[in-house]
């Protein structure tokens, strides 16, 4: 058999315990994008230019380079600036980042949503500023941005096997580990293209959940 | 009794509103007409402090006017040309989100409240529809029914039929006609005639942001001569 299921059961605690770095990398990252994103879209929409073009130039960067470099730039670097963080918290930081700059062109999409219309309708109902962006704006954006936010989820959740580079024995990593001493490459990843697949199946899934919620009377 | 006295607005150097006064009663339904342009929809703005007034006194029931605080104490309701439906919301939810977070109405008070005026407005087999399913006349008695949830004192309409057909124009302005009778302040912006045609109202025409001729529509059909702006404007 080309598969040996033998040795993947053998290998699934390994991989289970890469697949928990692999989350956690994936979802902490997400939140230090959603949150620098956030501010670089609100950045990139403003008009003040000593904070418009600043946000330009980073995320210029952060979208022109490949991730694999930015991760294994900030493991060389952080130490020189005198931070000391293990490899996993360097990924993390390094993962968000890049994050960040493709949730701020999201954040946009989102902001340019917001029909001042609905907004006046608001005002004109009575509703106080934080009340229309909690009942009004929100929910609005959150349909625009829910998807692309998703992907964005699912891509990091991918990507996060870049940490692998700079040692952090995430999923792709501990395949890596196992295939070295089994010698059975093709059963190792086919396991952990599975578990890869079971992630981010279960994140489509609850993120379909969410937007049939949200667009139900759309 | 609504009156506005000498009411300016000004977008830089340019005068939008140029002081312009008149007066509306409870019951009554004012209209402001004229061509696009003229400034109509920006007094029904600058009313429900969407525009800043840079001059000018907005009194009612003999006292002055706060714009800043009409919403909140549900003086005055406004209906958008466009709607401004909250297209997130069910037909039912877009009645009662205001009744439940600025009034603090229970889920229960506000529901029964919306019932009964989408019932009233023909909209009841649409409640759990979402606003962009409605045709134009059915999001027109939506927008009605969300601001008069409010129970305002003052209703202000933009262009209310300028989505609508002749028939369905008819139909509103009986619905205008109901709601002056039930003793609100109607105002409305509008350059149609066929509503006009239909409404017993007092007609003010607008040209450049001021009014030039006033009347009551009983007078205009009835002695054309006495008002020749408004009569030419009406034959088009």
């Amino acid at each position: 058999m080309i598969i040996d299921f033998q040795l993947i059961y053998h290998a699934l605690p390994q991989l289970m315990r890469g697949a928990q770095i692999t989350i956690l990398i994936g979802l902490i990252s997400c939140i230090i994008g959603l949150a620098l994103g956030t501010m670089f879209g609100l950045a990139l929409e403003s008009t003040t230019r000593t904070l418009k073009y600043p946000v330009y130039l980073i995320t210029t960067v952060l979208r022109g380079t490949p991730m694999v470099i930015q991760i294994v730039f900030m493991y060389a670097f952080l130490p020189i600036v005198g931070i000391n963080l293990p490899p996993l918290w360097t990924a993390i930081i390094a993962v968000g980042m890049n994050s960040a700059a493709y949730i701020s062109s999201i954040v946009r999409s989102g902001i340019k949503s917001i029909s001042s219309g609905q907004v006046e309708a608001a005002k004109v109902l009575g509703f106080s500023r934080l009340q229309t962006l909690w009942y009004i704006i929100l929910p609005r954006i959150m349909r625009v941005m829910l998807p692309p936010l998703g992907n964005e989820l699912i891509v990091l959740v991918k990507d996060s096997s870049l940490a692998s580079f700079i040692g952090v024995t995430e999923l792709f990593k501990q395949g890596s580990i196992i295939t070295s001493t089994t010698y059975d490459a093709l059963s190792v990843y086919a396991a952990v293209g599975a578990v890869y697949l079971l992630i981010t199946g279960t994140l489509t899934m609850g993120l379909t959940a969410l937007e049939v919620r949200l667009n139900r009377h759309a | 009794m609504l009156s506005l006295k000498n009411i300016t607005k000004k977008f830089g150097d340019k005068r939008i509103i140029d002081n312009v006064s008149f007066e509306v009663q409870p019951g009554e339904v004012a209209v402001l007409l004229g061509a696009s342009g003229v400034g109509k929809s920006t007094i029904l703005r600058l009313l429900n402090n969407l525009e800043t007034l840079n001059q000018g006194i907005v009194t009612f029931e003999g006292k002055k006017l706060d714009l800043e605080s009409m919403h909140t104490n549900q003086t005055i309701g406004m209906i958008f040309q466009q709607f401004n439906l909250f297209e997130h919301l069910s037909v039912r939810e877009n009645v009662t989100i205001a009744m439940r977070t600025v009034l603090g109405k229970s889920a229960k008070a506000a529901d029964k409240i919306a019932n009964d005026l989408l019932k009233r407005y023909d909209l009841t087999d649409k409640v759990d529809s979402s606003p962009s399913a409605l045709s134009g006349g059915q999001k027109q008695r939506l927008s009605l029914a969300r601001a008069l949830a409010m129970r305002p004192k003052i209703l202000c309409m933009d262009e209310p039929t300028s989505a609508l057909d002749p028939v369905l124009t008819g139909y509103v302005a009986q619905e205008i006609t109901d709601l002056a009778k039930d003793g609100l302040v109607v105002l409305i912006a509008t350059h149609d005639i066929k509503l006009l045609e239909q409404l017993a109202c007092t007609v003010h025409l607008m040209d450049k942001g001021k009014i030039v001729e006033s009347g009551t529509m009983h007078s205009i059909t009835s002695s054309p001569n006495k008002h020749p702006k408004i009569s030419a404007f009406i034959k088009g």
